[in-house]
């Protein structure tokens, strides 16, 4: 196993950037998800890992050799591919042996490792059949075969759970976190599933238009969003974006949306809201807007749109001026629509973002984790 | 190519009549439509059978029952001395027509390799590679088979004679090239752009070149592709008979279809000889196409048309 770094990777196809400069360093043994919507250059920047694409400038790095022009072949890295790309004139054995043939491995060898790999992913009974007569599940299985029958440096995996349903992709989730890590493999995980990202990944990068937007660990990214993109796409339901002015005031100061509501902002946010060109974004969290049934100082009304009630616990719709916001609140709360509600955003845990350049406005003294910092300097 | 058509016909027009048994017998019931498409079929099929019984029938009467009025199928005294007079060397007649096979098969196997080798890159770099002038190159490929092959039999004529390959087997498998490569290339590249291209890139990473994932992977899956191809250029080649005609006079680079003509007109009494020449001719390619066939269809189905 070995880390890999990126320096300024950067690829267009004719007049399309599809990656913007993008730099990342992954640790060795680390689990990295690259994330993003569509067409944010995933893939591609996977592929140019790969070396199946060639890079238009920068460079790649695996432990402390540069990559750039080696083929793909000599790269020893393997990758999943989102639809497999099983060998469909291969039997199972053959898809899996098909690496270490090709590496030339001797054939008591290639006997002997292919039915340790089915064993572990229990597909041993599977090795005499074709691809297309497994299920989705199972071809699955065989594709992370295929990476992990050979001891490659790192693993490339481009939204390899994508196609299988709701509940197996939950299993393979928690099976590869455990193969992550009982071998401290290197991995790269392509996936648009924030989900996914934030439950197996050891670090995230978020990517949106080929730019990588923040670097780090789950939890900076989901407490300390660079900007307006991360804030709103890590996070599920996706956290409550709302542009507002900074009106100051003694004591702190509030912000007033479009419509005329009014929330209050503690000393330590006003001060954050005061260095905005004077428009913010307000950020919250569901879990960190408190109901009330009636008013209270500090609060602001609102009305109930609609009541989801989930099971662990119910997810309220309110309409705040003419925006719609949810807050999540506990299993038995139950509310008719428009029923009047006052809300409260939890001071320690709001987030603001300058309107104008939509980047996040920190409290000071709390400076930034590195990847954050580089993540921004990239952009 | 009516020459083609007709002979690709028979093996087509069967298939349907060997597979009845095994339909379920639901078809049968169903609708006076389903009927009547049963009664087409019928038709054609004699249409098609009967020439070809008539062929084999005559070949094995003697030269007077062949003439014998009222005609009756089957032969009274049925004998081979046709076909191994046509297949014994010993005889002059024998050593003409198996001069023929051997040409017809030296010249249609040339054109099915060298077609091969030439469609199997082209149609590969059509599918998997953007170049300059990709689209124009390959509407200029299709350009050919839009003019009956006629059309080229005087600019071909005069250009072999240029290139000084007038009246070598040369100048017919080149010119069979040109006519049969426009498809074999639009086949192939139908058949490439349906092998996703996944596949050799993991195949690059499982550490093969760019040319092991094309061998070990790409080929393969290509296969049917490749048999169609392959059939299609062997007839094309084995039937022809304007160019063959036109551009080979000496009578021992002759094909077979010009070989037949010449024993039409030297022994024009000998009916069943003449027919059991035809036979002979037919063999191969009723043979291949019925081994083949299987691909032939999953060939047309699975690659070009679906494209
Ligand atoms: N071969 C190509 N030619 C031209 N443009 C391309 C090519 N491949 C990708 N692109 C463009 O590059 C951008 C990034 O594509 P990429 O496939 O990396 O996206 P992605 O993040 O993997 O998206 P998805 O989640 O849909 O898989 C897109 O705008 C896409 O249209
Ligand atoms: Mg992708």
């Amino acid at each position: 196993m070995a880390g890999m770094s990126l320096r300024e990777v950067y690829k267009t196809y004719d007049d399309v950037v599809a990656v913007d400069r993008v730099s990342l360093e992954v640790e060795d043994g680390e689990f990295v998800a690259l994330v993003g919507p569509s067409g944010c250059g995933k893939t591609t920047t996977l592929n140019l890992v790969a070396g199946l694409i060639e890079l238009t400038d920068g460079d790649i790095l695996l432990g402390d050799r540069a990559i750039n022009d080696l083929d793909p072949k000599d790269r020893d890295l393997a990758m999943v591919f989102q639809n497999y790309a099983l060998y469909p004139n291969k039997n199972v054995f053959d898809n899996l042996a098909f690496p270490l043939k090709m590496r030339g491995m001797k054939k008591g060898e290639i006997d002997a490792r292919v039915r340790k790999t089915a064993d572990i992913l229990s597909i041993g009974p599977l090795l005499d059949r074709k691809p297309r007569q497994l299920s989705g599940g199972q071809q699955q299985r065989v594709a992370l075969g295929r990476a992990l029958v050979r001891n490659p440096k790192a693993f490339l995996m481009d939204e390899p759970l994508s196609n299988l349903d709701a509940k197996l992709r939950v299993q393979m989730r928690a099976e590869l976190k455990r193969f992550h890590q009982e071998l401290r493999a290197t991995v790269l995980y392509v996936t648009h599933d924030q989900m996914e990202a934030v439950t197996m990944a050891d670090k995230i990068a978020v990517m949106s238009g080929g730019v990588l937007q923040q670097y780090g660990t789950p939890d900076e990214i989901y407490e300390r969003p660079v900007n307006t993109f991360v804030a709103g796409f890590i996070g599920s339901p996706a956290m409550n974006l709302t542009r507002a002015a900074y009106v100051a005031a003694d004591g702190g100061g509030f912000v007033r949306g479009s419509e005329g509501w009014e929330h209050p902002l503690s000393a330590v946010n006003a001060e954050r809201a005061g260095r905005s060109s004077g428009e913010v974004v307000v950020g919250i969290r569901h879990s960190q807007v408190r109901i009330y049934r009636e008013a209270r100082p500090g609060t602001v009304a609102a009305q109930v749109y609609t009541v989801e009630p989930t099971g662990d616990l119910t997810y309220v719709h309110f309409r705040l001026g003419g925006q719609l916001l949810v807050a999540s609140e506990d299993a038995d709360f139950r509310a008719a629509p428009d029923d009047p509600i006052w809300v409260e955003f939890d001071q320690d845990h709001l987030h603001l973002f300058d309107a104008t350049t939509e980047q996040a406005l920190f409290r000071i003294g709390a400076a930034a984790a590195n990847g954050t910092e580089r993540a921004r300097e990239g952009a | 190519m009516p020459a083609s058509a007709a002979s690709v016909a028979p093996p087509r027009a069967l298939a349907p009549a060997r597979a009845r048994p095994r339909t379920k017998r639901r078809r049968f019931q169903v609708t006076p439509l389903g009927l009547l498409g049963w009664l087409f079929l019928a038709f054609l099929l004699l249409f098609t059978v009967v020439p070809m019984a008539w062929m084999v029938s005559t070949s094995l009467k003697s030269e007077f029952a062949a003439i014998q009025q009222p005609p009756v199928w089957i032969p009274s005294e049925p004998s081979l001395d046709q076909y191994t007079r046509l297949l014994s060397p010993a005889g002059e007649t024998g050593r003409q027509f198996l001069t023929y096979l051997r040409n017809s098969v030296w010249v249609s196997l040339a054109t099915t390799v060298i077609g091969l080798v030439v469609a199997v890159p082209a149609a590969y770099a059509f599918s998997r590679f953007t170049f300059p002038g990709r689209d124009m190159l390959f509407f200029s490929v299709l350009v050919r088979n839009m003019f009956p092959a006629v059309v080229f039999l005087i600019p071909l004529f005069i250009l072999m004679r240029r290139m000084n390959l007038y009246g070598s087997q040369w100048s017919l498998i080149l010119t069979y090239l040109t006519f049969g490569l426009p498809l074999s290339i639009w086949l192939l590249k139908g058949f490439y752009d349906n092998i996703p291209p996944e596949l050799e890139r993991a195949a690059r990473i499982d550490g093969a070149t760019r040319f092991q994932a094309f061998r070990l992977i790409v080929l393969p899956l290509s296969a049917p592709g490749l048999v169609a191809t392959a059939i299609y250029a062997f007839i094309q080649g084995w039937n022809e008979y304007v160019y063959a005609r036109t551009f080979i006079t000496d009578e021992s680079k002759m094909t077979m279809p010009v070989g037949l003509e010449k024993f039409f007109t030297e022994y024009a009494s000998n009916w069943p000889g003449l027919m059991a020449a035809s036979f002979i001719m037919s063999v191969p390619v009723v043979v291949l196409f019925l081994l083949l066939q299987r691909y032939f269809v999953q060939a047309l189905t699975e690659g070009a048309v679906k494209h």
